[in-house]
């Protein structure tokens, strides 16, 4: 279970919290024009990477708080969380290991406990 | 095997005997005894049989480590699968043996053996591939469900545990020796640490053998003293006892169980175990390591035990299993038994290495011939021979020559591991050694730092030196033993998997893993079939997947293969250790959320009237609501809802509907706001009426409906469905945080603040003005989809007039404290009109007459407004709301969406059923395009017959034809496809 710092009450474990998808994904002005596939990429389509990601979260249990963080999808570790307010930090700013845990190959999900 | 008391035990209270029953039989041991040193005692050698050929085995361990001796325990609701070696006996404790009858000497199951070649590697998933699949369901499927298994499943106990929560620096795993002294190092140091012991004492290989002979110049036992009390007095270290962790999970995360019931029989009711839940900063496993076995031909006969464990029975239970047991070694770690065996004026009937004799520790060598021990080096064990019992032995000495030594007892070291479980389960890495043959710790993923020979170290020279480097860290004060050992320090190991067998048979077994029954066969078999993975291997052979997870015989398995594939271990890799350590029960995990916790319950102010009135109840999310009234016990639940239906229809009903969500939103912004979160246009709504709404998700589906009520462009009540209050609320949240921050406007749960009482039906307004007589309920004051403050008897209460059943109708909104008086009251003033309470299923009924949809019942997340035939709640003026841009998508304006129709059976007699699917064929004739289903249906008793509700494809424009709704017989019922609206269709009886 991860421990996720709310940027509102601290360090709280995961259980308190719920995991709302990408972050910084901007929904299109209603006031204009919107194409097809730029409202279809807005519902459906979501990144997915392994490695650094921006994601929300919520204090669901807590302050019901939105926020957003910069998570290793790879790792779990959760690098940084800041509030929707708060600029998006550089991914460049962070180290990513995009490697499992247990050394396994980059691509594919095998799992090794011994360094290949 | 004879076993014999040694005199003195600082652990064995000798005075005390204890008497137990194993399969019947009364039996004593003493205070501290486990099952398996009880049994020992009382020269039970037989204790279970095997898993799949139920071979008779034995006690093959002293710990957690044991692969064989499981055992059901009868005092305690027949608890399955207990290790004998680890739990404790207690003043009437009952135990029987487990998978064989009628007895464990007479064993019908062993009939197994004698067919063993069939039941080879893969021999399950080989039955699935049979060429008649009569055969599975027959012959395999019988026949393994009889032959397999452990023990049978326990009776009903309910067992209580608790969590506790623990937030520290510093956890050590492991009171052993290194961990004593990593916790000594931090003694009041500004750490809050945890020390984590699985046995009921601290000290571990102090307690378990005699390596070392002196602790700076003490007894070890007198230094294993004066340690404890010093760490007990420490104000920052913590010691749980009897506590195993058994899951290493991300970001430090530990999860141990304590046993609260040691050497006691647990107590219904009362915490019998407390599930720990550890946040650390650092972890420190000293967790030791782990003895294995050698494969050769009947290493599973009773009889035969690890070495070191047989000196933790000598030194720990004040037992030898055996007078003279042989020892069989290709490593230094079993030289301590010699010691301890000749210490204890025993010795043992011989010794056989399997290495050379100049590479065997000089001071064992000493020691074999002063006391003139048997000793063969360079030698080999083909196999053990006996009747449910080691009897003989056959040596292949150096010569190559073959001798037979008869024994009662055998003692195997095959080397040790460390034990890497917690470790890999931290996502640690691991290295092979080539030179201790053995997986080590090597790259912690997490703040872990391994200590002694869960380290790999196996030798205690750098005892010091790598607690005071690897602790830097915390400078915390250094240390400085001084350890004398009895034996030889450097640990010495040759490489020895497998000893083949003599003759070559069919039925020659040699076990990989015990547990399983896994022969080396098996894995050459699987490799010949092409499984040369590891991790294929495993699942196919099943190797190391029994509940010991192949503790003493996994490395075994990779050096075999690696051999077979003449690979190096590293590059065979190993199979991952999977949480938990070592089985816990569910009771543990679940600990105080069950039963009446498992779910909270949620009732209405009005419930206990409910109760009392004869509601049956039905749950709504976690809500109870009455789901219709009995008037008596013979009331059908049919005739209760055609009654209550009637009743609605004729005089007046009233429904609790305080489950409802309720929401209410506030501030500057609250209209714009409301305009994008609703479909519906707001604005030129007039403060003080009410709306019908839709919520829809933003692919354009109907997500949730409810009644908006307008108190002022910065005042908005939203009514949601029971189910869907939070999500409601939390998608609202989420719009105002995320997506219109600017919108100054703020929302609040305000559903269990008030009741909500739903009266509808002709006499409504009548019982209205007899209950609330200083208000105006005529239509001009009070008209449809309005709603009004007033005060009632210092009340303040609400009241919309509105309907959910197509009568006239009010919705009364009261803080809930003042709720039950209100109720009560209007009860017994609507008597004489003949207003009755009615449940949900007849709300359902008599709203689904007119047409009116239950979101999630009528919908399932793929059906728009439009579907439902309700564009004119849409506002397609408003520049924006969820979801708008997808009602004009391609796939939302296709013409073929199911869309929702009404639909009466063409005779009316015919019954029609939710779920049945709408076709146009007479006849069933496959493939049947499927058009769609019924969604709602009753039987209603205004119409006269049934009536449902369909989403079916192209529905309306299909309204005015015939089609058929298949029946589970094969059959099909005629049915016209008629508007969704079945009662009062201009709504004449809602305004009137
Ligand atoms: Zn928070």
């Amino acid at each position: 279970m991860l421990i996720i710092n709310c940027p509102y009450c601290g360090p709280r474990d995961q259980s308190e919290f719920s995991n709302g998808g990408e972050a910084h994904v901007k929904r299109p002005d209603g006031s204009k024009e919107i194409g097809d596939r730029e409202w279809g990429e807005y519902v459906f389509i979501r990144a997915n990477p392994k490695g650094l990601f921006y994601e929300r979260w919520v204090h669901t249990h807590g302050c019901r708080k939105w926020f957003n963080c910069v998570r290793d999808t790879s790792t779990d570790e959760i690098l940084v969380t800041y509030r929707l307010d708060e600029k998006k930090p550089n991914l460049n700013n962070f180290k990513s290991v995009v490697k499992t845990p247990s050394g396994e190959p980059e691509v594919g999900s095998g799992n090794f406990t011994v360094e290949k | 095997m004879k076993s014999i008391n040694l005199k003195e035990n600082q652990f064995i209270q000798f005075h005390q005997k204890i008497s137990f029953k194993f399969d019947g039989v009364k039996y004593f041991g003493y205070k501290g005894d486990t099952i398996a040193s009880a049994l020992l005692r009382n020269n039970i050698n037989l204790v279970g049989r095997s898993f799949k050929y139920h071979r008779p085995r034995g006690i093959y361990t002293c710990g957690i480590e044991e692969p064989n001796a499981l055992v059901q325990i009868i005092s305690e609701y027949s608890e399955p699968n207990t290790r004998a070696t680890i739990k404790k006996i207690y003043e009437g404790m009952e135990i029987e043996s487990q998978n064989r009858w009628p007895s464990l000497e007479n064993d019908f199951g062993s009939i197994n053996n004698l067919f063993s070649p069939i039941f080879t590697a893969g021999f399950y998933y080989k039955t699935f591939m049979g060429p008649h699949k009569k055969f599975w369901k027959n012959l395999y499927e019988p026949l393994i469900r009889r032959a397999a298994g452990l023990g049978k499943p326990p009776k009903d106990f309910k067992g209580i545990s608790n969590h506790i929560h623990h937030n520290v620096d510093v956890t050590i795993i492991g009171g052993g020796l290194n961990g004593l002294l990593a916790a000594k190092s931090f003694i009041n140091s500004n750490y809050d640490v945890l020390l984590i012991e699985f046995e009921d004492r601290l000290g571990g290989i102090i307690n378990n053998s005699n390596k070392i002979s002196l602790i700076d110049n003490k007894e070890p036992k007198d230094w294993l003293k004066e340690t404890i009390q010093e760490i007990e007095e420490s104000k920052n270290v913590k010691i749980l006892k009897n506590t195993l962790v058994t899951t290493y999970n991300y970001i430090n995360h530990l999860i141990a169980i304590e046993d609260r019931f040691v050497g006691s029989k647990p107590i219904e009711g009362k915490v019998n175990s407390t599930l720990h839940k550890i946040r650390t900063g650092h972890t420190i496993l000293c967790n030791g390591h782990i003895e294995r076995f050698l494969s050769f031909q009947n290493n599973d006969l009773p009889g035969i035990m690890l070495s070191s464990s047989f000196e933790k029975y000598m030194c720990r239970y004040g037992l030898s299993p055996s007078k003279e047991p042989v020892i069989f070694s290709n490593n230094s770690n079993s030289n301590s038994l010699v010691y301890s065996l000749i210490k204890a004026g025993l010795k043992p009937k011989a010794y056989i290495d399997s290495r050379s004799g100049e590479e065997i520790e000089p001071n064992l060598f000493d020691l074999i011939r002063k006391n003139d021990v048997p000793l063969y080096t360079n030698s080999q064990i083909k196999g053990a021979f006996g009747n449910k019992k080691i009897e003989k032995i056959l040596v292949e000495d150096s010569s190559g020559a073959l001798n037979e030594i008869k024994c009662d007892c055998l003692c195997l070291s095959g080397g040790i591991n460390p034990d890497v479980h917690l470790f890999t389960q931290s996502k640690g890495l691991l290295d092979w050694d080539e030179k201790d043959l053995t997986y080590k710790p090597s790259k912690p993923f997490q703040p872990t730092i391994t200590l002694g020979s869960a380290s790999g170290q196996f030798n205690f020279d750098n005892l010091n030196s790598e607690i005071n480097e690897k602790l830097k860290t915390f400078k915390v004060k250094k240390l400085d033993v001084k350890l004398e050992l009895n034996t030889n320090t450097k640990y010495n190991i040759e490489k020895l998997w497998e000893v083949s067998p003599q003759k070559k048979s069919l039925w020659a077994k040699s076990f990989i893993d015990l547990q399983n029954d896994v022969t080396t066969k098996d894995i050459r078999q699987a490799i010949t079939e092409g499984f040369d993975r590891i991790e294929h291997l495993k699942r196919y052979t099943t190797n190391s997947m029994g509940t010991d997870q192949g503790k003493i015989s996994s490395i075994n398995a990779l050096g075999i293969v690696s051999d077979l594939l003449d690979k190096k271990v590293n590059e065979v890799g190993t199979t991952i250790y999977r949480p938990p350590y070592a089985p816990l029960s569910f009771s543990a995990i679940a600990g105080r959320n069950c039963y009446e916790f498992y779910d909270p319950e949620r009732k209405s102010p009005i419930h206990s009237w409910h109760i009392k009135n004869g509601a049956i109840f039905e749950d709504v999310g976690q809500w109870k609501r009455p789901w219709y009234f009995q008037i008596n016990k013979d009331e059908s639940m049919h005739d209760a809802v055609q009654r209550e239906s009637k009743n609605v229809r004729e005089n007046a009903g009233i429904l609790d509907g305080s489950t409802l969500g309720k929401i209410e939103i506030k501030g500057e912004d609250a209209l714009e706001f409301m305009n994008l979160i609703y479909t519906n246009s707001f604005t030129k709504m007039k403060q003080g009426s009410a709306r019908y709404a839709l919520m829809l998700g933003e692919d354009g589906m109907v997500k949730d409906d409810g009644i908006i009520c307008k108190i002022s462009d910065q005042h908005f009540i939203a009514t949601t469905t029971t189910g869907g209050a939070a999500t409601v609320l939390g998608c609202m949240e989420e719009y105002a945080q995320t997506e219109w921050p600017n919108l100054k406007v703020f929302m609040n749960s305000i559903t269990e603040q008030y009741a909500t009482f739903n009266i509808s039906g002709p006499k409504t307004r009548e019982i209205m003005k007899k209950a609330f007589p200083n208000i105006n309920f005529s239509n001009e004051k009070f008209p449809f989809m309005t709603f009004q403050f007033h005060e009632f008897n210092g009340i303040p209460i609400r009241i919309l007039r509105a309907s959910f059943t197509g009568e006239l109708g009010y919705e009364i909104y009261i803080p809930s404290n003042s709720a039950p008086k209100i109720w009560d009251n209007i009860q017994s003033l609507g008597k004489e009109f003949g207003l009755a309470p009615y449940g949900t299923e007849t709300m359902h009924l008599l709203r689904a007459e007119k047409g009116y949809i239950i979101v999630g019942q009528d919908t399932d997340g793929s059906i728009t407004p439009i579907d439902l035939g309700l564009s004119w709640m849409i506002g397609k003026s408003k520049k924006d709301f969820l979801g708008k841009r997808s009602l004009t998508r391609s796939d939302t304006i296709r013409e073929d969406r199911k869309q929702l129709v009404g639909i009466i059976p063409s005779n009316k007699a015919d019954k029609l059923e939710e779920g049945q699917h709408i076709i146009l064929d007479k006849e069933i004739k496959s493939p049947v395009p499927m058009l769609g289903h019924i969604t709602s249906c009753y039987y209603s008793s205004t119409l006269g017959h049934d009536f449902a509700l369909a989403v079916i494809k192209n529905g309306h424009s299909m309204i005015g034809t015939k089609a058929y709704a298949s029946t589970s017989s094969m059959s099909t019922t005629g049915v016209d496809i008629v508007k969704p609206v079945f009662y009062d269709e201009d709504n004449k009886r809602l305004v009137s």
